[in-house]
């Protein structure tokens, strides 16, 4: 009797589950969450490119010769990414771009966390520019981000509000 | 797997980044160079901004050449680090300014020494460039002879050289 009822409240909650995956408010939902979070995290980069290239210096994990370069380029990936996650813009590929950049983030803040390196340059410019955070704040925030991130780049039915419908990463429709 | 259609979308996605950057960056009053200046061997690490408030010019590259200086006497020696790093430890007889707080600092300093004294700025080292900072705002001031020695305040301590609390 009880192994019935525990059968059957895992069929509920996989039933539950399936509707939060396949619901396209959920969707939405997620797509504009991470789309707003990306542009905002692209002003602080595009005002100050020179504090972020900074950032990426403290890591010590980019070659020197790439350093500049991703500090241009890496906010207006997030920036145009996220406003095509918001107008619904190939969906997909916004999501997939960022997921990617999500994972980059994951692995570099896991590898500084073992390292225990926390960059702190004894400068005014790091710390003012919206760049305070503790290293496991931020690795925790991302891991978030990049789960929920992935129901919506499998979401393969019909998104909501979107310009240009893409599908899934699986899937085109 | 839809991999042409997810190429298409991300070439176009990507392509329209990539320049929307380099525009903007080209343009940009805050735009950075290609390359940036990352080896601290070379001196303090910068990404060369069009404003680049680091001048190689005005660099003292080591701490033997500071102290020189510090030997004479006649240099002010100037901490452009908050002013909590400058009360836990700083070169002894520096004079605080923090960077970012040059205006509430410099009427004072100004009051206390001439324009022709000849000021050494320093901050904690290499991967800072506060100490470039205080050096243009304190020729702007009217200062004329100012350097900054880029190993800065780390360094100096390590060299076991004066320092005070």
């Amino acid at each position: 009797m009880a192994t019935r009822d525990g059968k059957e409240k895992a069929i509920l909650l996989n039933n539950n589950l399936k509707i939060l995956f396949y619901s396209n408010w959920i969707e939405l939902f997620i797509r504009w969450l991470i789309g707003i979070t990306f542009i905002y995290a692209s002003y602080h980069k595009i005002v100050a490119p020179a504090y972020f290239a900074k950032i990426i210096y403290g890591y010590y994990l980019f070659p020197e010769c790439i350093i500049n370069l991703i500090a241009i380029i890496l906010p207006y990936l997030e920036l145009l990414s996220g406003i095509a996650l918001i107008l619904g813009i190939y969906p997909r590929s916004a999501l997939l771009i960022l997921e990617a950049m999500l994972f980059v983030f994951i692995v570099a803040l896991s590898i500084n966390l073992i390292r225990g390196y926390n960059f702190d340059c004894g400068c005014f410019s790091s710390g003012e520019r919206g760049y305070g955070y503790s290293v496991l704040g931020l690795l925790v925030r991302d891991v978030i981000y990049f789960i929920l991130g992935l129901q919506s780049l499998f979401y393969n039915k019909h998104r909501k509000w979107c310009i240009l419908q893409s599908g899934s990463i699986l899937k085109t429709i | 797997m839809p991999y042409k259609d997810i190429a298409k979308e991300l070439i176009i996605l990507l392509g329209f980044a990539v320049i929307a950057a380099f525009s903007v960056n080209y343009f940009s009053p805050n735009g950075i160079a290609l390359f940036g200046q990352w080896d601290t061997s070379q001196g303090v690490i910068t990404a060369k901004p069009k404003n680049d408030p680091v001048a190689e010019s005005f660099e003292i590259k080591d701490a033997n050449t500071a102290k020189e200086i510090y030997d004479t006497g006649k240099a002010v020696f100037v901490d452009a680090r908050s002013y909590e790093a400058f009360v836990d430890g700083h070169i002894e007889n520096a004079v605080s300014i923090p960077a970012n707080q040059f205006f509430e600092f410099i009427d004072h300093f100004k009051t206390k020494y001439p324009f022709t004294i000849p000021v050494i700025t320093y901050c904690s080292g290499r991967e800072c460039n506060d100490s470039h900072e205080l050096a243009q705002y304190l020729i702007g001031e009217g200062y004329a002879n100012v350097k900054v020695f880029i190993d800065g305040y780390q360094r100096w301590k390590r060299k076991g050289y004066p320092v005070e609390q």
